[in-house]
């Protein structure tokens, strides 16, 4: 393995961008060790390494321990208990994605990045423009990849030249030539590939603190025929701007089913007005299709029912309703053994009416009612009057979106253009001697095996003997 | 679910099986080795063809994209993980990377037809999955999932053609312990902390003891050059997976982000499977970043591609069934 790395290592010294250092290799080596003077301690890639493993780690202890912004500190004691929980809260570690540490360590990766992009990515894209140089048969010898080649015909050479410069494009390499020497490159938008992601890192980093400075966001579970008041609802913190005047009326919101009983969507109806109660525009959500109005965007996100309004002997009263998996139900305690108990499975639905005794097992159906109907419970007259659905509003303005999206265009690009392989094949053709060797970042042993394809095509139309190097041993043949 | 798309999963599954047996097979026999190898990469062909009909027709069956839950989701695991091992067999020519792969297909198959019935019947969607962003966002992740799957396996099988035995002990069994947590946290009803503990601390220990164990090289094996030409090809393998895997992934978190903000108004919400799949995204970053500073050799780059491994299966099975809670609850059946 020592001699593959070793070989690894040539090849790193054959690369390209300092591909003149096979000529000559002391005055670029000079010319790096003081680049490398030149740059910041935050320009380091170990650095940038360290920190995403940091990085990684706190997200991974964030993602592994419920967080109090998500599930409220009460999850936290729930899952882990007193003792343990009250230590999760003290470090931080409960809300992780607010602690000084997180926040230090994303300062500190973004610094990092920044400095990286400026110090060590984009100038390498000077590096593109520079004429790689022709190789020389002993240079190319020094490849990870490559052939020497007897030319037994001497009036063959010419022709050689020319049919490998042909070939070679075909494969998609941009070849030049000088003489009875060749160099083709290929895969150069590869190269792009680190710099338009760091181009891409920035440019998110730019949308995101557009939209935390200039933006806003909220929730707020309004009833049905009640509004969003914007500054009532819990929302971030705003530092440029104001939050809207504007109001949201829920005038109507409905649940969806499936025919097995299951949700299949939520709508709720929307009209946004101004104080005096002029509506300004209208419009229907639902989960995946919000409204946008003076670039607010109201997303459907949660529904339920909160209310079952019942008349008891003419007076009405509104009860609050307790989800219970599928379900919604409320709870009237009687007596101090006895609770009446009414479950609604969606709105149009009847209302079901229990009463569990302490000596019960379990309740017990007393009847069903549907909506507008009554029932007698001994004296009492009880009318299910309606269902009081409650809609989740979700809420954002983001003035940083079309930056950020943009970003998200650029990264893509950026991850895919990493996976076009750069190459570089170089050809000499000295004497009797054609030497053939290349170099590639990505996919070797494609490369490699696209390189003897060549030469064994080569060999079918010109008289070519392989001189001899290290070989794998026969006999040894590797069982891959 | 109908018969016929029943009949081609189950084909596709003992398809796998078949296969792994034949890869298997083929290291007994100098001989037959080249036919025998054939007929595995047929049968696996043909499991892969029976699949991708099966997909299809489950999409048909359920008149929506066929990617909804976690036995769905499987299939396209499997799917991924056989085709992108005869992508790469076509690419290499590399053989022993087929048992692992038909090994992993195989596993996945036997995973899925143990979960319950509800999840291999088709369901209908809950609203938050009703969207055409689902096929946009589900399908790069899985298949990145593969991909970093078969690059970890590569990572293995570098490690054994490099002669460091006893660091691929410790690879080997700490994905062993990872798998069989995960199946205990799916099938058994053992506490999820020490569950979440033996995953932790396998997953922590091992690759510590194999890089500790790195040094330790079978002589036998660094005097074959043919073993060590052997090691580079996997070790390019499992980059070229990364090279694949990185992309889609970094695709199916963006448009995870794009979706979210279409549907709730925030690309981000610290969500654990979130947190999660950018965790695998930081340390699959870290590998590219140490691959092209070329500071680690290819057997401590095979180690990391073991740590990828691990965290793309917390990733995608971890975090659903070793009791974590999250918005991404549709890959959750219990």
């Amino acid at each position: 393995m020592a001699s593959l790395l070793k070989q690894d290592d040539k090849s790193k010294d054959l690369e390209p961008e300092v591909g003149s250092k096979a000529a000559s290799s002391e005055e670029p080596k000079k010319v790096r060790a003081a680049n490398k003077d030149q740059l910041s301690p935050f320009a380091s890639v170990k650095l940038s390494v360290f920190l995403m493993c940091l990085m990684a780690l706190t997200i991974l202890i964030g993602a592994g321990v419920p967080q109090e912004s998500q599930g409220g500190q009460e999850k936290v004691f729930e899952v882990f208990g007193n003792q343990i929980a009250e230590w999760l809260v003290r470090l931080g570690i409960s809300d992780i994605y607010h602690s000084p540490w997180f926040l230090a360590l994303t300062a500190t990766l973004t610094l990092n990045m920044i400095v990286v992009s400026f110090q060590r990515v984009f100038p390498k894209l000077r590096l593109l423009k520079n004429t790689l140089p022709f190789f020389r048969g002993q240079d190319i010898l020094k490849l990870p990849v490559h052939h020497c080649l007897t030319v037994a015909k001497a009036d063959e050479q010419t022709a050689l030249i020319a049919d490998l410069s042909v070939r070679l494009t075909k494969m998609g390499y941009k070849v030049r030539a000088e003489g009875t020497k060749l160099m083709g490159q290929y895969g150069l938008v590869g190269r792009l590939a680190p710099s338009v992601t760091h181009v891409g890192l920035l440019t998110l980093l730019a949308g995101i603190t557009i939209t935390s400075w200039t933006g806003f966001n909220g929730f707020q579970p309004v009833l049905l025929d009640e509004k969003l008041n914007f500054t009532d609802s819990q929302h971030s913190k705003l530092w440029i701007g104001s939050l809207p005047k504007w109001q949201v009326r829920v005038d109507g919101t409905r649940r969806e089913n499936y025919a097995t009983g299951q949700a299949k969507q939520w709508f709720s109806n929307l009209s946004v007005v101004d104080d005096k109660g002029k509506v300004l525009h209208q419009g229907e959500i639902s989960v995946n299709n919000p409204l946008t109005y003076e670039n607010v965007d109201i997303y459907q996100s949660s529904w339920g029912l909160a209310k079952v309004a019942v008349s008891f002997n003419g007076h009405v009263r509104q009860l609050d309703l307790r989800p219970m998996g599928e379900k919604y139900a409320c709870f009237l305690p009687l007596d101090q053994d006895t609770v009446l108990i009414m479950s609604l499975a969606s709105e149009g639905k009847s209302l079901r009416v229990f009463a569990k005794r302490r000596e019960w097992q379990a309740p017990k159906l007393i009847s069903e009612i549907q909506a507008g109907k009554s029932i007698k419970l001994g004296d009492v007259d009880v009318v299910f009057e309606k269902a009081i659905p409650i809609t989740g509003l979700q809420y954002k303005r983001d003035p940083g979106l079309p930056v950020t999206y943009l970003a998200f265009g650029i990264i893509m690009i950026g991850v895919l253009l990493a996976a076009v392989p750069h190459r570089h094949v170089w050809v000499a053709l000295e004497e009797n001697k054609l030497y053939l060797g290349g170099t590639s970042r990505k996919a070797k042993v494609g490369f490699e095996r696209s390189i003897d394809n060549l030469v064994e095509k080569l060999k079918e139309s010109f008289t070519l003997q392989e001189q001899e190097q290290e070989r794998v041993d026969q006999g040894e043949e590797a069982n891959v | 679910m109908s018969d016929f798309q029943l009949y081609l999963t189950n084909t596709a599954g003992l398809s796998s099986v078949a296969s792994f047996w034949v890869f298997v097979a083929s290291n007994g026999t100098k001989k037959f080795q080249g036919l025998a190898l054939k007929i595995a990469n047929g049968v696996m062909l043909v499991g892969f063809i029976a699949l991708t009909v099966a997909i299809i027709t489950r999409g048909v069956e359920a008149q929506r994209f066929p990617l909804a839950n976690l036995y769905e989701s499987l299939l396209w695991f499997a799917w991924a993980t056989m085709g992108g091992f005869l992508y790469l067999c076509r690419s290499y020519g590399i053989q022993q990377l087929g048992w692992l792969a038909s090994l992993l297909a195989a596993t996945m198959f036997l995973y899925g037809s143990w979960l319950p019935q509800s999840q291999h019947d088709i369901s209908p969607l809950v609203p938050a999955l009703v969207s055409y962003w689902r096929q946009i966002h589900v399908p790069p992740l899985i298949v990145s999932y593969a991909m970093f799957f078969l690059a970890g396996l590569s990572g293995l099988l570098n490690l054994w053609q490099a002669g460091r035995l006893r660091s691929l002990a410790f690879c080997v069994g700490t994905i062993i312990a990872a798998c069989s947590a995960i199946g205990l946290g799916t099938f058994s009803k053992v506490d999820t902390v020490w569950l979440q503990l033996l995953f932790v601390a396998s997953s922590v220990l091992g690759p510590v003891a194999a890089f500790r164990s790195l040094g330790v090289q079978d002589a036998a094996i660094e005097q074959n050059k043919a073993a060590r030409k052997a090691a580079e090809m996997y070790d390019d393998v499992g980059y070229r997976c990364v090279a694949i895997g990185f992309p889609l992934l970094t695709i199916g978190i963006i448009t995870g982000g794009l979706w979210a903000n279409h549907a709730w108004g925030s690309y981000w919400s610290w969500d654990p499977k979130e947190s999660m799949a950018l965790v695998t995204w930081l340390s699959y970053a870290a590998y590219i970043h140490l691959r092209i500073q070329r500071d680690l050799s290819a057997e401590k780059l095979s180690i990391v591609s073991v740590i990828g491994l691990l965290l793309t299966l917390l990733t995608y099975l971890g975090f659903n069934s070793l009791g974590f809670g999250g918005l991404h609850s549709y890959g959750k059946f219990k």
